[in-house]
């Protein structure tokens, strides 16, 4: 019999386990999927390599049997999902190299990058949601609330696109060669593009619990501070914020393709795109995985945290 | 000095990799036992001082240059080259392209400090041009032992004009002047480089290299698009340099082995209904030629015959009716025994390869067919399409400084056959001219015959000739490029102001 006080962790036990299962469930699927879509679709890994060379029929086949394409796919398969238990991701088909470390070496770019445009994301986004609630019904209100959808349609490759061309017009203007567009703009671009859903469910959760009988209450109770207002009223719009901003997370760090290729920088992002076209197969299925356990952490993240905010969730599970 | 790329390599080992993009920075890192003169396409001494070929073709014996060493130190000689010709055909090292370049060696043997041989085992006319390409410069012994073909691309060190110095995957490739060097080849005029140090960066976006250029992120980038390279040398900040690239045009192999385009009377239709010279103006403005034989005009000129068909549409029309192929029931498509001429087009999605596809796919739309495009993202899903055979044209060109190029196109046991074409006469004649390693003239005249064959049976569509588009600051002097068209010799570069 479990005394009564321990009933909440043990709750948050069962979800956290109940998440990882998940997880672990979902990344075996993306994998299983992208082994086989990728052999089926990608076409003949050897093609690829040989794609630039003058090689005869009896090359080819040489280089297939020292890769160990030529056993049959199903046993391909058990191979790679053994190795990947022990961990190893394998080696990339064009150097040689363990996958494992061609990953770790591009993974601070993506990092340095996800975790600036999130920052941005997140500032510009509850500031806009905020004000798009707060003043619904003014001017700047419905600009803020205009600015969210907008940045919201913007494809990544436009904003990307024109914002390399204002830095250019900049530094014609100014006569100042533009360093390498390095960090800053694509983390400007990442931020634009992430701040539009924030926003917009910054703004519908706050609505909501503005027109609530408890915000109400304490209006007519004579809290006229705006602050402690939007304090009381803005907890229990978080927890859908937090899911969003984890699967924003989540995308950012599994890789930005396009904000990479426009602005010419190192990623994961252009790694998986190159390693699928290339069909480098090993880098693309450890990509896989690592993003299939990277959402999931989030998720299990994100659901601590809604749970910590509100206390209901912890009794209900 | 900062110079643009546009391909970020996935691996940069020249004797292990393939890409054209690694050559750009790697032929400065690395000399070759030969060179090939740029102007006259003669081989000319690099690291071997001279050599000579048995009469039989199946010894090439070279003299060594003894003055050389490695940015190592590691003294370059007949060992040195043994052991690179050792790394690049290790089976567990999945060489991608240098490999083949070396056909049918069988032994690289040491006879001296300074003299080795290569021993093949049948002739093989190509091995001087490999020798001189980047894929087979020559490397320190000492670090290819020291990393290993997995970590080897890092440290590379060679004996060139400018040294390796780092390398990060999609980021950038720095090389720094070599101090020492004094054993260049004749091509070069300069004896030592003059710019100390050279960053090259990637710029795979199409839209983002006039910028980049523009900017001032880089002096000299290649593979402009042609309206920017037109609109960026109207400006006096910047030069625009062409560079043919030789070897086969832009191409769509015509299949024989599937109806219709197994008679070769539809194949001669479908190439005479399309206005090649309209194609590549619309789609390269005036900066490309077009293309008329399975090889490029550059460098391979004297293969090629003078006269060429003409677009004519009107013939097209009356070939395909000779053939068979009329449209009765006035729906604007053709038919023979109730079948529709029903075509399909297969292209790759890179370069202007759908482009062209779209047009040509107008112009036997216009003949009276029925076309379906297909496009493949890459290259294994192209080789897969092209396995099924299940198609009536399909594009796919590599680039070479050899004739000999032709050979996995257009044999019957070729790896890249394409047009599926079987004819003895074909694979005889390419086989002779592989091996004819002593005259010449003969071999000149096999090639001759041999494109004159492929033209007249229409195997192949060819559409272009590649021009690289190549635009600098305009006070870089200096700009010139090797044989194969996509390499800078970096030591000649100098800024004027």
């Amino acid at each position: 019999m479990v005394p009564v006080l321990d009933r909440p962790r043990i709750q948050l036990l069962i979800v956290i386990s109940r998440r990882l299962i998940e997880g672990l469930l979902t990344a075996w699927a993306a994998v299983t999927l992208t082994f086989f879509a990728l052999r089926i679709a990608g076409g003949d890994p050897v093609a690829n390599l040989l794609s630039q060379g003058l090689a005869t029929v009896e090359q080819a086949a040489a280089l297939r049997q020292q890769l160990g394409l030529d056993r049959s796919l199903g046993s391909q398969y058990l191979v790679f999902l053994g190795n990947l238990l022990h961990g190893h991701f394998g080696q990339s088909l064009y150097t040689a190299r363990p996958v494992g470390r061609i990953i770790f070496e591009q993974l601070p770019y993506t990092m340095a990058l996800a975790i600036s445009g999130l920052l941005i994301a997140l500032v510009l986004g509850f500031s806009l949601g905020v004000l798009a609630a707060w003043r619904d019904r003014r001017l700047d209100g419905k600009t803020a609330s205009f600015i969210a959808n907008v940045s919201t349609a913007l494809p990544v490759a436009f904003t990307g696109i024109l914002i390399l061309y204002l830095a250019l017009r900049i530094s014609i203007a100014t006569g100042q060669p533009m360093a390498s567009p390095g960090f800053f703009l694509p983390s400007i671009v990442l931020g634009i593009a992430s701040m539009g859903p924030i926003g917009r469910v910054v703004q519908s959760g706050l609505r909501e619990s503005l027109q609530s009988e408890y915000i109400l209450a304490a209006r007519a109770r004579g809290i006229r501070n705006g602050f402690r207002l939007l304090w009381h009223a803005i907890r229990p719009a978080l927890p859908p914020v937090i899911s969003l901003v984890a699967l924003e997370a989540a995308y950012l760090f599994s890789g930005t393709v396009v904000t990479e290729t426009v602005f010419s920088r190192p990623g994961l992002g252009r790694l998986l795109v190159k390693s699928i076209l290339e069909g480098d197969f090993p880098i693309a299925q450890a990509l896989v995985v690592l993003a299939a356990l990277f959402y999931t952490f989030s998720h299990i993240l994100a659901d601590l945290a809604a749970i910590l905010l509100d206390p209901r969730r912890r009794r209900s599970g | 000095m900062k110079y643009g790329l546009t391909l970020a390599p996935s691996g940069l080992d020249p004797h292990l990799n393939a890409s054209a993009e690694l050559g750009i920075p790697l032929s400065s890192v690395y000399d070759t036992l030969v060179f090939r003169d740029p102007d006259s396409g003669d081989v000319i001494p690099g690291l071997a001082e001279s050599w000579k070929v048995s009469p039989d073709g199946l010894i090439y014996s070279f003299q060594l240059r003894s003055d050389v060493h490695f940015h190592d130190g590691t003294a370059f000689d007949a060992d040195a080259v043994r052991e690179n010709i050792a790394y690049v055909t290790d089976p567990d090292n999945h060489s991608q392209k240098a490999a083949s370049l070396l056909g049918p060696l069988a032994e690289v043997s040491v006879l001296g400090p300074y003299q080795v041989a290569f021993q093949l085992s049948e002739p093989y006319a190509p091995l001087l041009d490999s020798l001189s390409q980047v894929y087979l410069g020559m490397a320190s012994p000492s670090a290819l032992r020291q990393w290993g073909p997995a970590e080897y691309q890092f440290h590379q060190v060679g004996t060139g004009p400018y040294k390796f110095i780092e390398y990060i995957p999609n980021e950038h490739i720095v090389l720094e002047r070599n101090e020492d060097y004094n054993w260049g080849p004749s091509i070069y005029t300069h004896r030592q480089a003059t710019i100390d140090r050279i960053e090259f960066r990637f710029f795979e976006n199409e839209a983002t290299r006039s910028i980049a250029l523009e900017s001032g992120q880089v002096d000299v980038i290649g593979e402009v698009p042609f309206r920017e390279a037109e609109r960026l040398a109207s400006s006096s900040r910047f030069v625009l340099v062409p560079v043919p690239i030789p070897g086969q045009p832009m191409q769509f192999f015509l299949n024989t082995k599937r109806a219709p385009t197994d008679d070769p009377l539809v194949r001669q239709a479908l190439t005479l209904a399309v206005n090649r010279p309209g194609i590549v103006e619309t789609l390269f403005g005036s900066t490309s030629p077009p293309a008329f034989g399975p090889l490029s005009a550059a460098l391979f000129e004297p293969l090629l015959p003078e006269t060429h068909p003409e677009y004519d549409p009107a013939q097209a029309s009356q070939l395909l009716e000779q053939a068979g192929w009329i449209d009765l029931d006035g729906d604007g498509i053709r038919e023979k025994n109730g079948q529709d001429l029903k075509l399909v087009l297969v292209t790759p999605t890179w370069g202007a390869n759908p482009e062209a596809a779209q047009l040509i796919d107008v112009s036997w739309e216009i003949l009276g067919a029925n076309v379906e495009v297909v496009t493949a993202p890459a290259f294994g899903p192209l080789k897969e399409l092209q396995a099924s055979g299940e198609y009536h044209a399909i594009g796919l060109n590599f680039f070479g400084t050899d004739p000999d190029l032709l050979r996995p196109s257009f044999t019957s046991d070729g790896y890249y056959n394409w047009s599926q074409i079987d004819d003895p006469e074909l694979d005889q004649r390419l086989t002779a001219a592989a091996n004819e390693t002593n005259d010449t003239a003969a071999r000149t005249a096999l090639y001759q015959s041999t494109i004159e064959r492929i033209n007249t049976s229409y195997l192949v569509l060819p559409v272009r000739d590649y021009i690289n588009l190549v635009v600098a600051r305009s006070d870089l002097t200096g700009l010139r490029f090797s044989l194969q068209g996509w390499f800078p010799f970096l030591i000649d570069l100098e800024f004027s102001s």
